[in-house]
């Protein structure tokens, strides 16, 4: 929700909203009460109205005061909230996909050192420059409660700064026309303490480690070997496997997101199974096929092998 | 026209399980949307997914079986949807962490989906 | 020179004649302009009383099939997640409804009230072109509904209405929907500029005597500069729609970031059109508001000038805020203020004439009748869709703002405040000026009221889900949002404005008699010269004016105007014919014979439309051979014109004579041939814009051009076509018609030879056009270049078959005049891009 902005990016641009909504509303008042006046006022009223010194005072010189005003407003407001990034701020690279979101956390020099994908995380309370490109078509990435929006062209990288000032999680879309399944391309933005960021981060950084209870070991071995056998590696990367594809989300850590889909659905064992046996019929037209043909146990196996994957 | 039919329900819901108690299925169907059921099941009161890949419960009050083969009576319900893997280790629905009283509830819900 | 020439207003004293006018004038007249008699008559006819009403009817079935994909796509967005409509079927539709609603209702629809109004208005017998007319409505209307049924088969464009690629390339759009979109749209611009010169030459050589600019009524003017504006902006989306097809087709890379091009090039040159549009739609409505509310307050129009000169500041500023479409595009920050400003102060002509609205209702006293609903209900409208506008100029606001449904609702405020009402209005206030029976009064006011609560209920609530964040061109929306609610208000809305139309249909089925003997007449006491009492042949004389609001101030006018006491109140040689009058003074000039019904045209809107139509299917034998019998068709059409006259001048009344024919800047001919040319001027000057774009974003992939050499011969030949055109007008005027023919030939063989010797050292340079950006552009411009050289050798040909016909005669020199200049065009067009992408890499890297 725009009118219920979370961060100093999308904070300015509530009171820019505000201080607009009441010009217009002034504004309309105004118009009204003199159509109002020319409709139905007494004739002296109307005699008053209908001369051309209104369309000099109305019509011209009462909107180029108003809007030279706003614009100043306007035009200073722009010059805050885009400031271009600086050396030392923290980056993230969001590249926009058919239909998903791939993100990267990138270290000091640039390097992509963390592969994510749909999520954002980020420490509260310290703005974070995104890096926006595009893998095919142009999106755009807009979380209304953090910031504006800012294209995502292929060709071209652009940037803008997110900063959360309280926990929390961040709803967002693409906001570009993308073809197919645009509707639900969403993502979250995963505000955490200073502290819990640093922790996820570390744990992030680690390779794919099952976490398993010892009765469920077999089943999560079973579907790691089902992951490997039915070809699953050959678009999606997992960290520590022989699985490195590079077309799909990375799923070194899929078993930690809060969604499933870009954003669309919880993200549980059910869920996975679900979304692995359809998910051309969750989301028609995605880039994933459905696996209708895993028995019901491999399914599950596969399942509970990527949920365990935190 | 209506009145035949409704017998007709009564007399098919007369050796039917009865509403679980203490369930309530507003909460189930709560619960049923947070764990995304309807990924697999096309459930009745969720408007998507409309899920392909497992058992549509429409009607799932009045069906005598649970995923074909287990009675379909209250505590098995719950006991299901908690751990169906445990009831039946080639099906593919995987545990969920649900405590007990959310399966009630579930439960509930399940079986106010009775008339087709 | 006189600037303006024609005959001196002194002779206008002569007026209203007196003494009665020889009984079988009117019939002459009568049986000259009579409509059909036969059933395919209906079809060849030209006439504007015919073409006009066909081509609103057209509009509006576009407006109505449009209008239902918007309640599907309402349907679908009632409830969260819903499976009305499949992802693509949406997809499909809001491309349709978008596109649909912008090219085929709302340019066409304002275009045809146009040609429909515009020579009652003026005083004319008709449009200068009305087989133009008649061709651009044809053409209109089979691609249209052929364009249209692309959804019945799932083949329609699927890209949205804007069409950004890298979406719409063949990578991720590699079916033919993408190619409906851009050969039909592309098509349809066409035909949307052959109207635009049609109204241009119209408003500017075939007013009444005497109605000088400050007498020309704001219908005429606004549709003016609407055509100019049509003009100016069109030619970008027509090179849009080429280049892209261009790279679909061929593979030249003009967007493909891979190969140098750049996504962002198309969004430069399809807003350089797609703003202005929003204005070419609006100026129109806007000159019929001004016409409207004067009507409907009983009083003069309040700061005529004043709204004038709105209109043209509307004209000139709508052409630089283009960009304020791509404000999240990561533009430098001195753009993005710039277009901010822009788009700040283009408001502020359209609140002078909402105040000037206000004023004159208040000047006068409002009749509630339903043209004054609609129009009032309009303005309130309108006035919302502004201040939301002004909302989005401002940056920071529209980036959360932009895509977004508040987007959608701002939109459609403006357009339904200032094109729809506007247009409702108009269809209330001139529809007894075409039907036996007005409209009922009683149904128009349910109309109106179920239109405008219907309006705000449906687009009210929009404002509000965009601010949600509900995203634009999403066929559904996920659950637990919030965004249920307005959704579902906007949907009943929705359909509480399809009702509205529903009963104005039912109600035009009931009262809507065109064509007959008899009209309703001017039921709301306007003041236009439409409202004198007319024949399919408009005006029985045409009047001196004197006045703006003529039927209002000069006393007797129609009895005098019906009486034949004016100009031209017959048809002195039997055939159709208007006076051509000055542009800015309006004095008479000469006699324009006008041409008759004839199938020609028909055929080759036919052919045309099937042309593009079939090459979107790449059944390309049979594109070609439609493509060939369209210009053949043309070629016949433009064979019977310019025949010789019996006599060299006529009588029209008073004892006035006028010449039967002129050649150059006083032709009505020249002002049409030079606007085509400006138009094709437009293209290659965004065609080279379109260069130095790519350039700039990618100057390592530029290598160096041909040698010099091939460069000079170029130009010695552009030189010699252009001077061969120029010896050949001369040599014709000095009675040479042999060596005017010879030389004309010699003049378009040159400007071919020309294309050859570029092409062919481009080619041996190495530079392929699929390789990279700079192949792309130089052989777009390349290619441009050639169509006009082809059209030329066309000409050239039709040059000599005059000739070896005998139909070239010294005194009649139009035709070899308008060859000359479009050879003198092409020489010059030639030289400039051949220039520009020879001297522009600064001799290569």
């Amino acid at each position: 929700m725009v009118l219920d902005p979370a961060g100093p990016f999308a904070g300015p641009i509530e009171t820019v909203a505000w201080v607009l909504f009441v010009m217009a509303g002034v504004v309309l008042a105004l118009v009204l009460a003199a159509l109002g006046v020319a409709l139905f006022g007494p004739r002296p009223w109307r005699q008053r109205v209908g001369a051309e010194r209104l369309v000099w005072v109305g019509g011209l010189a009462f909107p180029v005061v108003v809007l030279t005003g706003l614009l100043i407003y306007g035009l200073s407001t722009t010059a805050k909230l885009s400031a271009e990034p600086r050396p030392g701020e923290m980056r993230i690279r969001v590249t926009g996909e058919m239909w998903w979101w791939r993100v990267a956390y990138l270290d000091e020099r640039g390097r992509e050192v963390l592969q994510d994908a749909n999520e954002i995380r980020i420490p509260v309370g310290r703005p974070v420059v995104l890096e926006l490109e595009s893998a095919d078509v142009i999106h755009s990435f807009w979380a209304p409660r953090l910031g504006g929006k800012t294209d995502m062209i292929p060709g071209r990288r652009n940037f803008m700064r997110l900063q959360a000032d309280a926990p929390g999680d961040y709803q967002g879309q693409c906001a570009e026309y993308c073809g197919g399944p645009h509707a639900l391309m969403g993502l979250t933005v995963v505000a955490l303490e200073p502290e819990r960021f640093a922790a996820w981060r570390q744990m992030q950084a680690q390779e794919a480690k099952p976490v398993a209870a010892p009765q469920t070991a077999p089943l999560i071995e079973r579907g790691r070997q089902v992951f490997d056998a039915s070809g699953c590696g050959a678009c999606h990367t997992i960290r520590g496997t022989d699985a490195n594809g590079l077309a799909g989300p990375d799923l070194t850590h899929v078993g930690g997101r809060r969604t499933l889909g870009a954003g669309i659905l919880p993200n549980n064992q059910g869920t996975l199974a679900g979304w692995i046996a359809d998910s051309q019929g969750i989301k028609p037209g995605n880039r994933m096929p459905s696996y209708p043909v895993l028995s019901g146990r491999d399914l599950r196996a596969v399942a509970a092998y990527l949920d365990s994957l935190k | 026209m209506t009145a035949p039919l409704l017998l007709a329900a009564c007399v098919d819901k007369a050796d039917l399980p009865r509403p679980v108690a203490q369930g309530d299925p507003l909460e189930g169907l709560a619960v049923i949307r947070q764990s995304g059921c309807s990924v697999c099941h096309a459930v009745p009161g969720v408007a998507w997914p409309k899920g392909r890949s497992a058992g549509d419960l429409a009607g799932f009050g009045a069906k005598p079986l649970i995923a074909g083969r287990l009675p379909n009576q209250p505590e098995i319900l719950m006991r299901w949807v908690i751990d169906a893997p445990s009831l039946d280790p080639d099906t593919a629905m995987p545990p969920f962490a649900l405590t007990r009283d959310q399966a009630r509830h579930v439960a509930a819900y399940l079986y106010s989906l009775d008339d087709q | 020179m006189n600037g303006d020439p024609g005959l001196d207003p002194e002779i206008y004293e002569r007026f209203p004649t007196k003494g009665r006018r020889p009984r079988d004038e009117l019939k002459t007249l009568e049986a000259v302009w009579c409509g059909p008699t036969k059933p395919w008559e209906w079809i060849t006819a030209i006439n504007n009383n015919f073409v006009g009403v066909y081509y609103v009817g057209a509009a509006m079935l576009f407006f109505v099939l449009a209008g239902v994909l918007a309640l599907l796509m309402r349907t679908q967005l009632a409830l969260p997640m819903t499976g009305f409509l499949a992802q693509e079927t949406y997809n499909q539709i809001f491309t349709m409804h978008g596109t649909v609603m912008m090219f085929l209702f709302a340019v066409p629809a304002v275009e045809a009230l146009g040609v429909l109004l515009l020579p009652q208005m003026l005083g004319a017998r008709d449009l200068p072109f009305p087989r133009l007319s008649a061709y651009a409505f044809w053409a209109y209307l089979v691609g249209g509904l052929s364009f249209f049924c692309s959804l019945f088969f799932g083949l329609a464009p699927n890209g949205g209405w804007f069409m950004y690629p890298p979406l719409t390339g063949t990578t991720y759009s590699p079916g033919i929907n993408a190619d409906f979109w851009l050969l039909g749209i592309g098509f349809i611009e066409i035909s949307a500029i052959a109207g635009a010169i049609e109204i241009i030459v119209g408003v500017l050589k075939t007013r009444a005597p005497g109605m000088t600019l400050d007498k020309l009524p704001i219908f005429a003017w606004a549709m003016l500069i609407f055509a100019c504006m049509i003009v100016i902006a069109f030619p970008s989306v027509i090179l849009s729609t080429l280049l892209l097809e261009l790279e679909r087709a061929l593979g030249w890379p003009f967007f493909d970031a891979a190969k140098g091009g750049d996504p962002l090039l198309w969004q430069h040159l399809f807003w350089f059109f797609g703003h202005p549009e929003v204005y070419i739609i609006f100026l129109p409505a806007a000159g019929a508001m001004s016409t409207i509310i004067p009507a409907v307050a009983q009083t003069r129009l309040v700061g005529h000038r004043l709204v004038v000169m709105a209109m043209l500041a509307t004209g000139f500023i709508s052409f630089g805020v283009w960009a304020h479409h791509m404000f999240t595009t990561g533009m430098p920050r001195l753009s993005i203020n710039y277009f901010s400003a822009a788009s700040a102060a283009v408001s502020v002509p359209a609140g002078v004439q909402v105040f000037a609205w206000i004023a004159t209702l208040a000047a006068g006293k409002m009749r509630f009748n339903t043209p004054g609903l609609f129009a009032v209900g309009g303005l309130v409208i309108f006035v919302m869709g502004g201040l939301t506008g002004v909302m989005v100029a401002m940056v920071p606001f529209d980036w959360q703002a932009h895509d977004s449904y508040f987007i959608v609702a701002h939109l459609h405020y403006v357009l339904i405040g200032g094109m729809v009402f506007p247009l409702f209005a108009a269809i209330y206030y001139w529809l007894p000026m075409s039907s036996r029976r007005p409209l009922s009064e009683r149904w128009g006011k349910w109309i109106f009221w179920l239109m405008f609560i219907g309006h705000n209920v449906t687009f009210m609530p929009m404002h509000l889900s965009g601010l949600m964040g509900m995203p634009r061109r999403v066929y559904t929306y996920l659950p637990d949002r919030g965004w249920e609610l307005p959704n579902l208000i906007s949907t009943f809305g929705s359909f509480l404005f399809g009702l509205a139309v529903m009963l104005w249909i039912i109600d035009m089925i009931r009262n809507f008699r065109p064509f007959g003997d008899k009209e309703a007449g001017n039921l709301f006491n306007g003041p236009g010269l439409e409202w004198l009492p007319a024949g399919f042949y408009s005006l029985r004389s045409i009047p001196v004016i004197t006045s703006l609001y003529p039927v209002w101030e000069q006393k007797g006018l129609g009895r005098d105007v019906a009486a034949g006491r004016y100009l031209l109140p017959g048809a002195p040689r039997g055939e159709r014919e208007t006076i051509v009058t000055s542009p800015i003074t309006a004095q008479p000039q000469y006699l324009l014979r006008m041409p008759r019904p004839s199938s020609w045209h028909v055929w080759g809107a036919v052919f045309t439309a099937g042309f593009f139509l079939i090459l979107t299917v790449q059944a390309y034998v049979a594109a070609v051979v439609s493509g060939i019998l369209a210009v053949y068709c043309l070629w016949e059409w433009a064979w019977r014109l310019d025949r010789p006259h019996r006599a060299a001048t006529a009588d029209v009344g008073g004892g006035v004579r006028l010449p039967t024919s002129v050649s150059g800047p006083m032709s009505h001919g020249w002002w049409a041939m030079v606007i085509t040319l400006t138009v094709s001027g437009m293209v290659a000057v965004m065609a080279g814009f379109s260069y130095v774009f790519l350039w700039s974003r990618r100057p390592d992939l530029w290598r160096a051009p041909p040698d010099a050499a091939s460069l000079l011969i170029t130009l010695g030949l552009l030189a010699a076509c252009a001077l061969g055109a120029f010896g050949s007008v001369r040599s014709l005027k000095g009675a040479r018609p042999s060596l005017a023919a010879a030389l004309m030939l010699t003049a378009s063989l040159a400007a071919a030879a020309a294309f050859a010797v570029e092409a062919g050292a481009w080619w041996s340079s190495g530079l392929r056009p699929d390789a990279n950006s700079q192949g792309a552009t130089v052989f777009a411009l390349l290619a441009w270049q050639g169509v006009f050289a082809g059209i030329g050798l066309l000409m050239g040909l039709f040059a000599l078959m005059r000739r070896l016909f005998g139909l070239v005669t010294p005194d009649r020199p139009a035709t070899f005049e308008l060859i000359g200049l479009f050879l003198g065009y092409t020489a010059a067009q030639g030289a400039a891009s051949l220039l520009l992408v020879r001297l522009l890499p600064g001799g290569g890297a």
